[in-house]
């Protein structure tokens, strides 16, 4: 039987090969994938996430434990999709319109896909339109946006204005974050929760979907 | 004595008649002559008048170059985006160095080969020109791991680390020549200081830090010295877990963002270190009052010492109240170091 902690060791150190052999394995051998995820892998990502809370690790390790965590879940959403399973929620996540910084963003929709959300990230410089659009078409129940600057934070009222005009902003979670955006200008605007950090972000999107 | 003779006697160690001022400004000297961020960032003399307005009318002791953190990149090839009322960017999806082959057949542009930098190097000769009597001159050059991530794509760049060390030692020689090329003309055309923005510095942990970062930082320091230029490091975001290293760079000014608070800067870097800022941009200085301006940049002043230049923490948002710059201004004005 393969040693499933190693699968945890394996996300946590950021080893993608390995994180892929040991869940190809372990699937081979009748695992169920939710305990491959629920059991080890959220556990893991868990862990990264406490170390870079704590400042022990950085953005590049980070990044490697989710490059690791998505190589299991290469292998292992399929079979869930075949099945079933629902995600804990499915996410819209993009850095607003006119902005074209990604980092905060990707980090975050690392983490929430290792907390077990189903995460499509729409890249940068994202009109309110193709928001809309994902919510409609994908079912997304969380709408979570990044800007880097004040000059573009703006438009993060302008695609809550516009979800609303396009009748889907009850069927939403809309977060906020990134470096300027504080928990006030998240009220103003309308938003429904802000996070000063990714790891936050986790925690606070698992507490709307569970609102 | 007038402006530029307050800084460098400052940076020199001797008496000066109150602390130098030198906040950053982009967006918001641009907004200051009515002009579009579009022609700020592509036109040097639009970017000098905007910067000559902003420094005589609240004061500063510098004017400075900076506009966006493309001008390099753009020139060796990268694509880029141009908004009008925003900082060119650069477009990551699409980055030159996606394959890392092409590295080893990337040439050095010619900073004056009338691409982005030779613009850049334009508004230094033109503001030594018109101001360089008075006040300092200040260029600007993006720092190893800032460029490196502009050209490979910041993310891919944060796993390169990781995966392929020999490439970033060879991505970072190859910038820190690029960059030593772009200060040298702007040193020539009359820059009095170079500053480096390094800003992904502060995502990679110490340890990253000190294997790849810092020496490229370093011969970027050393090499712009070595031109006789002065240098001031400016690396956004928090950087607490590589002060130290900061520190030992020997630049004149190292400029903190909010998150770095001063008082740490200080004890990792020894009382001499001249440093600068660093009240937070957004929550202080665009969204305080005059006063709240006030009693913070008290602090940074109390935290950083006598060996300390006002500023905030990084750039002053476009949108900052004129009162609340003016507040940071006046502490400068009234206030011996």
């Amino acid at each position: 039987m393969t040693d499933l902690k190693k699968l945890y060791e394996a996300v946590v150190n950021g080893d993608a090969k390995a994180a892929h052999a040991i869940t190809q394995q372990a699937l081979a051998e009748g695992v169920d994938p939710l305990v491959l995820v629920n059991q080890h892998m959220i556990p893991a990502m868990d862990e990264v996430g406490r170390r870079f809370e704590a400042s022990e690790y950085f953005v590049p390790e980070l990044l490697i434990a989710a490059r690791a965590m998505k190589s299991a879940l290469d292998l292992i959403r399929p079979l869930l999709v075949a099945r079933g399973d629902k995600p804990v929620g499915r996410v819209a996540i993009g850095t607003v319109k006119g902005d074209l910084h990604d980092i905060g963003k990707n980090l975050v929709a690392s983490l929430l896909e290792g907390g077990g959300f189903e995460v499509i990230d729409l890249g940068v410089n994202v009109p309110p339109e193709k928001f809309i659009e994902t919510v409609r078409e994908k079912q997304a129940n969380i709408v979570a946006m990044s800007a880097l600057l004040t000059t573009t934070m703006p438009a993060m009222k302008t695609t809550i204005d516009a979800l609303k005009q396009a009748g889907v902003r009850n069927q939403v979670k809309v977060l906020v974050g990134g470096a300027p955006i504080t928990e006030k200008y998240a009220e103003e605007i309308g938003a429904d929760g802000y996070s000063e950090n990714a790891v936050g972000a986790v925690a606070l999107a698992k507490k709307v979907v569970a609102a | 004595m007038n402006s530029r003779e307050r800084v460098l006697a400052h940076l020199e160690g001797r008496p000066v008649d109150r602390l130098p001022l030198m906040p950053i400004t982009m967006m918001f000297a641009c907004a200051q002559i009515g002009a579009r961020y579009r022609d700020y960032c592509c036109d040097y003399r639009v970017l000098a008048e905007g910067q000559i307005q902003t420094a005589g009318s609240f004061g500063f002791d510098y004017v400075n170059t900076m506009s966006d953190p493309a001008r390099e990149a753009a020139d060796c090839g990268a694509r880029v985006e141009y908004f009008d009322s925003q900082p060119v960017a650069l477009v990551e999806d699409d980055a030159l160095l996606a394959d890392k082959k092409r590295l080893a057949t990337l040439k050095i542009p010619d900073p004056l080969g009338g691409g982005r930098m030779h613009n850049g190097i334009k508004a230094v000769a033109l503001l030594k020109e018109r101001v360089g009597r008075e006040k300092i001159v200040e260029g600007w050059v993006e720092g190893p791991i800032a460029e490196g991530a502009d050209l490979r794509g910041i993310n891919t760049l944060m796993t390169d680390f990781f995966d392929d060390p020999a490439f970033v030692r060879d991505l970072f020689d190859f910038v820190v020549e690029l960059e030593l090329r772009f200060a040298r003309e702007q040193v020539r055309a009359g820059a009095d200081v170079i500053g480096v923005g390094d800003a992904a510095a502060s995502l990679v942990g110490p340890q990253v830090y000190a294997e790849f970062v810092w020496p490229a930082e370093k011969r970027l320091v050393a090499g712009i010295q070595e031109m006789g230029a002065k240098v001031r490091l400016h690396i956004c975001g928090n950087t607490r877990r590589i002060l130290n290293g900061m520190g030992r760079l020997g630049c004149e000014i190292v400029d903190l963002d909010s998150l770095a608070p001063l008082a740490e800067a200080r004890r990792e870097m020894g009382p001499n270190q001249v440093l600068l800022g660093n009240l937070n941009p957004v929550t202080v200085l665009r969204n305080g009052t005059p006063e709240q301006v006030t009693g913070a940049v008290a602090q940074c002043h109390q935290d950083a010492g006598s060996r300390f230049i006002v500023g905030a923490g990084c750039e002053v948002p476009r949108d900052t109240p004129p009162e609340n710059l003016r507040a940071l201004c006046a502490y400068a004005h009234q206030h011996k170091p």
